[in-house]
């Protein structure tokens, strides 16, 4: 047996935190390898130390049997060391091609031809194709994760960090990566995959490192272990379980939308004539893979967006035409999909982040005045709601790691009477047991008479959570038969739009 | 603390530039930072000089606060000014009395206003730059008021362009006046503007939306703010206070107007936003120091030594405070 990557007594601190602590990974050649663990377990910490984003403080690692110490990523590289974070690099005013070989030109002077030819090959090696010559603005999440792999094929790289690949990937386009990879991996490729979905874990895996708190609890082969044992290992205890609803649907119709259309970015119909109501006590979820018009039904309902045509009744008064700011005063409540750019503002505090959408209802504002005590006191319950961690009320948003900022920004739609809760992947960053906090709030607020459409890409958290399912496929939604209102294959259908 | 180290180096640094640069025009170094004190705060005269300098820095300075906290950039905040001083100073001339001064406040105000809107409403609207389009109605401003000044406003013995001189009665009225050194109320609204504007910014949900509309716009719509609508009334609110300045420089100093009427004060005032870094009430402080940079600039360049030399002081405090300002600070998972 060779190993691919051998990293011992790997240790990290940050200020009082100890991020790593004696952590280690010892990763097979040609396999897949799953590091899975809560946020804030390590995962990324490690990755980062392994790829020379980070310098650890103790330990040591070897990369294809040879002892390394990477400063920069670019050493990483040169090892043939290659990641792909959550956030993607791709830079959308430059063309594929002009993005795939970013920073590993070859030259000062780009031969164009030879680069297309030698993209376009490995593409096809892979099985993706691409318009090489096209703006990377036009790729959707799946291609653009695509794009980042071929990045790392480009650079020589053989083994593969992958940090929560599949999060923004429809079921199908996961599978297809998933084939991509294992075929990586046949040619003597190793993956190493950092996770919170099990069943990737389960199905694609030939070992996994479970982190929690900054120390590595156990390293296993998959086949020898089950994914309940898993996800004790993960959350060090049992596992909270999705809540049930406990309690009879309303009568009373919270949100009615007739006939939507809305035109998208470039002019096509985004939506093409969308119906549906929620009633009281109602979590409906939104399936579909992305990109098929969850995004313009979503701002259309925020009102961010206008109609073409088409009417919205909520509690059966038409907004229509109205600003997000008189749906806000109406109850409607937002946790929008991309927390950095749509639900916060990093350079605040959490007090002053706490108010955002809420800004002009009591008791953050008394009329025209803004209420700092009330505010301050409601920070601290939003905070408190889902154990956000922070270092202080008055400490910048961008303190927060990322799940953190979700926890905090879930929290605040459910506060004050929410009435139609609107959720984009609610869950997205967050550990097993962050999520199943965050849908029993959600079932919560639901229980007291509002009603919640929640629109994600991963179908199995919404089979766990919602009262309903839609789905969304190219600009239509439409629900599965009743005798098979929860049957994952008739939905994964309607979701590519086979019948 | 790295950071810190880095600052003290970079403080050290820019005292050796500027003791450097002292040294190279020839002057002594204690006998030149001695005539500056005393040519700034050193006498009551000198010290009302210097507040006087302060006074349209303090309010335009204000006013491009207001615009950086919506996320705009007002260059154009020095044609504003100029605008409004020429707007009161016509206003002021056909309408004598106080009732006249007040409504050449009112009408600096609009005209700084309406200066702005076009800049406001084709970022809002139009996506173009406000830099790019103040910048455009700054030359704009000079070249309508210069014309104005030497045909319709022009005064009629004048040989170069430059209004009749107010009558005593518009004079916007001085809080303290002795026979060594006069305070203008000019400065004293200045800084209860200042005052209302800290407030206004803190306590009010329109100064929320306006922060939130700056410093994130998307977010802010998905909160229900209208940040097209923020940017318009914010570009237009710091025109009216670049035009109010104005007003108030015809009004309590200079009496008249003429063209190239302003000495580069909208310019000045963006380096008093930036010292200010992000607290208004900084502003006083921040204008103060840049009036006695001016006036004890002026000062010392009468014993030989160049007036720039005011300018590398600025320069380097500026960049103090930017470093200061605008460290990143680092999150991590």
């Amino acid at each position: 047996m060779s190993w691919a990557v051998r990293m011992d007594g790997v240790s990290k601190r940050f200020g009082d935190v100890q991020a790593l602590d004696a952590v280690d990974l010892h990763v097979e050649t040609g396999t897949i390898h799953a590091v899975v663990g809560e946020n804030g377990a390590g995962k990324t910490t490690l990755m980062r130390a392994l790829y020379g984003a980070m310098s650890a403080d103790a330990g040591t690692i070897e990369v294809e049997g040879k002892s390394v110490r990477f400063h920069r990523s670019a050493e990483a590289i040169a090892a043939g060391i290659g990641m792909v974070s959550q956030h993607y690099g791709i830079i959308p005013e430059l063309t594929c091609l002009q993005n795939l070989i970013l920073g590993a030109e070859g030259g000062v002077v780009i031969d164009l031809r030879a680069a297309e030819e030698r993209a376009e090959t490995l593409a096809r090696k892979m099985g993706f194709s691409f318009d090489w010559r096209r703006d990377a603005a036009t790729l959707s999440p799946g291609a653009a994760q695509k794009l980042e792999i071929l990045k790392l094929l480009w650079r020589n790289a053989r083994i593969m960090i992958l940090d929560e690949p599949t999060a923004m990937l429809s079921p199908a386009d996961g599978e297809a990566l998933f084939g991509s990879l294992g075929q990586l991996v046949n040619e003597g490729a190793t993956v190493i995959l950092v996770t919170h979905r099990l069943p990737e874990v389960m199905d694609y895996c030939r070992r996994v490192t479970v982190l929690r708190a900054g120390k590595r609890v156990d390293e296993k082969e998959v086949g020898e272990t089950t994914s309940p044992e898993l996800a004790r290992m993960i959350v060090g205890g049992d596992v909270v379980l999705p809540a049930q609803r406990s309690y009879e649907l309303g009568s009373r119709v919270v949100l009615a939308a007739r006939d939507l259309v809305v035109s998208g970015a470039r002019g096509e119909q985004a939506l093409k004539s969308v119906g549906f109501s929620l009633r009281e006590g109602e979590l409906v979820g939104i399936a579909g893979v992305d990109g098929s018009g969850q995004r313009e039904l979503f701002h259309a309902l925020v009102g961010v967006t206008r109609l073409s045509s088409g009417s919205l009744e909520l509690h059966g008064v038409d907004v229509s035409g109205t600003t997000p700011a008189d749906r806000l005063q109406r109850g409607l409540r937002v946790i929008p999909e991309d927390r950095h750019s749509e639900a916060v503002v990093e350079d605040w505090t959490l007090e002053q982040n706490a108010a955002l959408g809420l800004q002009r209802l009591a008791p953050f504002a008394r009329g025209a005045i803004v209420d700092s005590a009330a505010r301050r006191a409601e920070a601290g319950t939003i905070a408190a709601k889902f154990s956000t961690k922070h270092g202080g009320l008055s400490h910048p948003m961008g303190s927060l790691s990322g799940g953190n900022q979700q926890r905090f920004v879930a929290a605040r739609a459910m506060e004050l009477s929410p009435k139609f809760i609107l959720a984009f992947q609610p869950a997205r960053g967050l550990d097993l047991n962050a999520t199943e906090h965050v849908y029993a709030g959600l079932r919560e607020a639901c229980k007291n008479g509002a009603a919640a459409l929640v629109v994600s890409f991963d179908l199995d958290e919404l089979l766990e959570h919602c009262d309903r399912i839609v789905v969304m496929n190219r600009g239509v939604l439409s629900e599965p038969a009743p005798d098979k209102a929860m049957d994952r294959e008739a939905i994964g259908r309607l979701m590519v739009g086979a019948v | 603390m790295k950071h810190g180290l880095r600052l003290a180096a970079l403080i050290i640094g820019c005292v050796v530039v500027l003791l450097g640069a002292l040294l190279l025009t020839g002057a002594p170094p204690a006998q030149t930072l001695k005539d500056f004190i005393l040519g700034s705060v050193g006498s009551l005269d000198a010290l009302g000089g210097t507040l006087q300098e302060m006074t349209p820095l303090l309010i335009l300075g204000a006013g491009v606060f207001l615009a950086l906290r919506a996320g705009l950039f007002n260059i154009g905040i020095d044609g504003q000014f100029t605008v409004g001083a020429c707007a009161a100073a016509a206003v002021a001339l056909k309408v004598p009395g106080f009732f006249g001064t007040v409504l050449a406040v009112l009408a600096a105000i609009a005209a700084g206003a309406l200066w702005a809107l076009p800049a406001g409403l084709i970022k809002a609207y139009k996506g173009g730059h406000e830099v790019i389009t103040t910048i455009m109605l700054n030359n704009v401003a000079v070249l309508l008021t210069g014309y104005l000044v030497s045909g319709p406003l022009m005064a009629a013995k004048a040989d170069a362009p430059m209004s009749e001189e107010l009558k005593p009665g518009s004079y916007l009225p001085d809080i303290l006046h002795t026979e060594v050194w006069r305070v203008s109320s000019a400065l004293l609204i200045g800084v209860l503007i200042v005052v209302a504007l800290g407030w206004w910014l803190k306590r009010t949900v329109a100064g929320y939306e306006l922060q939130a509309a700056g410093a994130n716009p998307t977010a802010a719509e998905f909160a229900g703010v209208n940040a097209k609508r923020v940017i318009v009334r914010a570009m237009a609110a710091s025109g009216a206070i670049g035009g109010l300045a104005g007003a108030f420089q015809v009004l309590a100093f200079t009496h008249q107007f003429y063209e190239h009427y302003s000495p580069g004060y909208g310019f000045d005032a963006l380096g008093v936003a930036l010292l200010s870094a992000g607290s208004p009430l900084m502003l006083v402080p921040a204008a103060f120091f840049f009036g006695m940079l001016s006036k004890g600039g002026t000062f010392i360049s009468i014993s030989g030594v160049p007036k720039g030399m005011t300018y590398i002081v600025l320069g380097l405090l500026i960049l103090v405070t930017a470093a200061i300002r605008y460290r990143k600070v680092k999150a991590h998972d």
